[in-house]
């Protein structure tokens, strides 16, 4: 009975003590706008103390302009080490640039992105709200036709024909046209047969990363024997379809067989399903007692050299963080009325910088934003390994690759096999037949 | 006769007092942590609360987080009314949930996906479980053991058929959806609240009323109390526990189905089962909150869906970075779950106890 009596007085008291907080904590939520919202008027009536109080607010609150931008990540989060991470860069820099307060929302669950934009929406306080990543493209369609005044960004999702919707997408066949130049010339300098692509699902977005990477190997290829002086025999280019973007397994098995037909390069154009790729390429390598490659991985999206430091020549890289700021900035403009449209798709390719080789330098940033997030990585050691690697490759190839990247940038007729890049860019999107049609061309056999 | 009905209330009141404490412990010791890691606790709670209750919008966000998890509560705490451990609520989720879009793949009459893809997943949950149930009441297999292989098993045949065989050729990351015929109505339109939750606690009611008022419940929570006793009396023990994994699983691969057929906006499984993940499991703290009653089970997953939902606010208006909102309810619901997981333990342990004794009784 007196242990009862215990409980029962601890009960109220906690009960008064909760209940004590909660009101509280809600005169305080209460008050918080209030105290914000004070200096705002109290400057309005400065610069025009002609104007009534009263007047200015109501005129000023519609043509103010937010002052916040939001970032809703994907459920990789922060941390990443790949567009989340990226996303942030680009949103951090946007915001200081411009003076606006960057909001950071991550997402436990799929679940989450519906919510966590309608939340934000709500409230009208942003300028932008931006979506890292396609998985989010449902719930941002759906968002941004319930909130037709609030601007939103999606990168590398496509939305189309929604005014409020910026949609920022990479020419991936560009990026790829880089690294199929890189492939070819690093496998000719090692004496290799074949250069390889691991694929994930057969859809047809994946057909710019093929073109854009064959063209690129036959471009090496002419480059390799100009600057050498060699003439060496074509590369067979293996390409494999593995139907999953995540399984890991099947990436490993189909690695394994190219580089048994002798490609020592092989591109991750597979999403999840690339771990195996690198994890093949890694055990090939460490099998020939070798401590890095030949043969190499090229990694894909974002910065991916550090997943296996020395066994991946370098990525083909999606700047998440150009398109972040840029979205940022198209939609100052457009609130500033420097610009009467927004919403539409931007495709950001070399010229804009959307999209590129990763350097030594990209790691580094990309590490020490990864390392900020809370993740422990072993920069120093990562650092080290991917540099040796790096430099075990003929300095003249790095600077061929750059070479390519400024003349794409301005003249996209450079042609190989009969076959300008300009030809492959304007057949985009590329159905099968095309993409057929561009195999045959550059010598690639059907499988 | 006064003094005997004082005592009564007494009694009732003090697993709420339990629980009062238990929350006064949680949120003072998660608001020292945020204290500690520069984050202003009180400016966090207050957006909590505000973000999963103050409005509209986020109170049916938070209704409808909590359908799911009340459900997959549910499978624990019948199981635990019958005297067994059941987690297998998890993978009974996904099989419930591939139900539902496993008939998109196929061309039927509309109005026929609803109830053959409800079939479908309550079927698939119902054959996960009772596998379990079966080695449970016939072998003695363990089954924690069991469950958690089992939860792998459909985890992998959920997430293979994702990949390979009913893949959304326009968006790979998911499945094909829902037909627009099967899905649930929003209550309200531009929330997610569908009617996922008055099924879930119609369903929870339901197996309230089973427990407590047909002779296989009592039979079922005899089981659980002492089994040799019950055995004694004539209860067959075995269907009992048979029983409490085949209600569990209808439970779990409804929770499983409704997910998918009343979120949007995908109406889908996504990339790793992303968007089902964890909810089985939720479901074990919710039981434990509820002290493994059907009836408790409905207040403590509607506050464990306001945790999840006033999440959102900790981040935008208090910028509380997600891992640090984690731990906060970790603590909350660690200790919220104390005293039941403490009961559960006791029971069991009594229980044993009669078991050991039994020979020498005997």
């Amino acid at each position: 009975m007196a242990t009862q009596t215990t409980k029962i007085i601890i009960a109220v008291i906690v009960l008064v003590v909760v209940a004590a907080i909660a009101i509280y904590a809600m005169q305080k939520g209460a008050q918080t706008p209030t105290t914000t919202a004070s200096p705002a008027p109290a400057t309005e009536t400065e610069t025009a103390p002609q104007t009534t109080p009263t007047e200015t607010e109501a005129e000023a609150a519609p043509a103010e302009i937010p002052k916040k931008i939001a970032v809703v990540y994907d459920i990789g989060g922060r941390g990443d080490l790949s567009f989340n991470d990226m996303a942030y860069l680009g949103a951090s820099r946007a915001a200081k640039d411009f003076g606006l307060e960057l909001v950071e929302v991550q997402s436990t669950t799929e679940a989450d992105y519906l919510p966590n934009l309608r939340s934000l929406a709500k409230s009208k306080e942003y300028l932008v709200i931006i979506a890292v990543g396609f998985l989010m493209t449902d719930a941002v369609k759906q968002v941004a036709d319930e909130y037709p005044d609030q601007l939103f960004a999606i990168i590398d999702g496509y939305v189309p024909d929604k005014p409020n919707v910026l949609s920022i997408l990479f020419k991936e066949h560009e990026g790829s046209a880089l690294v199929g130049a890189l492939a070819a010339m690093v496998a000719h300098h090692y004496g290799c047969k074949a250069v390889g692509v691991v694929l994930g699902m057969e859809i047809p977005v994946l057909y710019k990363f093929e073109a854009g990477y064959y063209w690129g190997i036959r471009y090496g290829e002419q480059v390799y024997e100009q600057k050498t002086g060699k003439t060496v025999e074509p590369l067979q280019v293996l390409w494999t379809y593995t139907g999953a973007f995540n399984d890991p397994a099947r990436g490993k098995t189909a690695t394994e067989a190219q580089l048994e037909q002798g490609a020592c390069v092989v591109y991750n154009v597979a999403g999840a399903t690339g771990l195996g790729i690198f994890e093949a390429v890694e055990e090939a390598a460490k099998s020939q007692g070798k401590d890095m490659g030949p043969p190499f991985a090229i990694g894909v999206d974002s910065d991916q050299d550090w997943i296996k430091p020395g066994f991946i020549i370098a990525s083909m890289m999606k700047r998440v963080d150009v398109g972040v700021y840029t979205a940022v900035k198209r939609a100052l403009e457009y609130r500033q009325g420097k610009i009467d449209k927004y919403g539409g798709i931007l495709e950001l390719g070399l010229k804009e910088g959307g999209v590129g080789v990763s350097k030594l330098e990209d790691l580094e940033t990309f590490l020490s934003i990864a390392e900020q997030a809370g993740r422990k990585v072993n920069k120093e050691e990562i650092m080290a390994k991917v540099k040796k690697m790096r430099e075990s490759i003929p300095a003249w190839i790095w600077e061929e690759v750059d070479k390519l990247a400024e003349q794409l940038k301005t003249n996209q007729d450079i042609e190989v096999y009969g076959l300008k890049f300009s030809d492959i860019a304007k057949m985009i999107p590329l159905d099968a037949n095309e993409i057929k049609q561009i195999r045959a061309k550059l010598g690639v056999p059907e499988g | 006769m006064g003094l005997e009905k004082i005592s009564g209330v007494f009694e009732r009141i003090i697993p709420l007092a339990d629980v009062l404490v238990a929350i006064a412990v949680g949120f003072v010791a998660s608001g020292a942590l945020m204290e500690v890691g520069g984050y202003n606790a009180l400016e966090a709670f207050r957006s909590l609360f505000e973000y999963s209750f103050l409005d509209t919008y986020y109170l049916s966000s938070t209704l409808s987080f909590a359908a799911p998890i009340m459900l997959t509560a549910l499978t624990f705490a019948v199981g635990v009314r019958a005297g067994v451990f059941n987690i297998g609520a998890e993978g009974q989720l996904y099989l419930g949930a591939l139900g539902a879009v496993l008939v998109a793949a196929f061309h039927l009459p509309g109005f026929l996906y609803f109830p053959l893809g409800l079939a479908l997943g309550v079927g698939f949950a119902v054959a996960s479980a009772a596998v379990a149930g079966i080695l449970k009441a016939k072998r003695g297999v363990n089954e924690v053991v069991s469950t958690i292989m089992l939860n792998w098993i459909a985890f992998w045949i959920v997430e293979y058929m994702r990949t390979y065989q009913i893949a959304d050729p326009h968006d790979p990351s998911k499945t094909i959806p829902v037909p627009p015929q099967a899905r649930l109505p929003l209550l309200i339109s531009g929330t997610e609240l569908s009617a996922a939750i008055i099924i879930a606690i119609a369903f929870v009611i339901a197996t309230y009323y089973i427990l407590w008022h047909t002779v296989i419940g009592y039979e079922i929570r005899a089981t659980g109390l002492n089994p040799d006793a019950a055995r004694y009396a004539g209860i067959r023990v075995d269907r009992s526990i048979l029983a409490s994994f085949i209600v569990g699983g209808v439970a779990a691969g409804l929770a499983g189905f409704l997910e998918v057929t009343g979120r949007p906006p995908h109406y889908a499984i996504t990339t790793g089962l992303s968007n089902l993940l964890g909810l089985g499991f939720d479901g074990i703290t919710v039981s434990l909150m509820g002290l493994n009653h059907p009836l408790a089970i409905i207040p403590a997953s509607i506050f464990v869906a306001a945790l999840k939902v006033g999440a959102r606010g900790m981040q935008i208006e208090a910028g509380v970075p997600l891992e640090m909102v984690k731990a906060v309810q970790g603590i909350i619901i660690i200790s919220l779950a104390a005293p039941g997981l403490i009961r559960t333990i006791q029971a069991r342990r009594r229980a044993k106890l009669v078991e050991e004794v039994k020979p020498v009784a005997g």
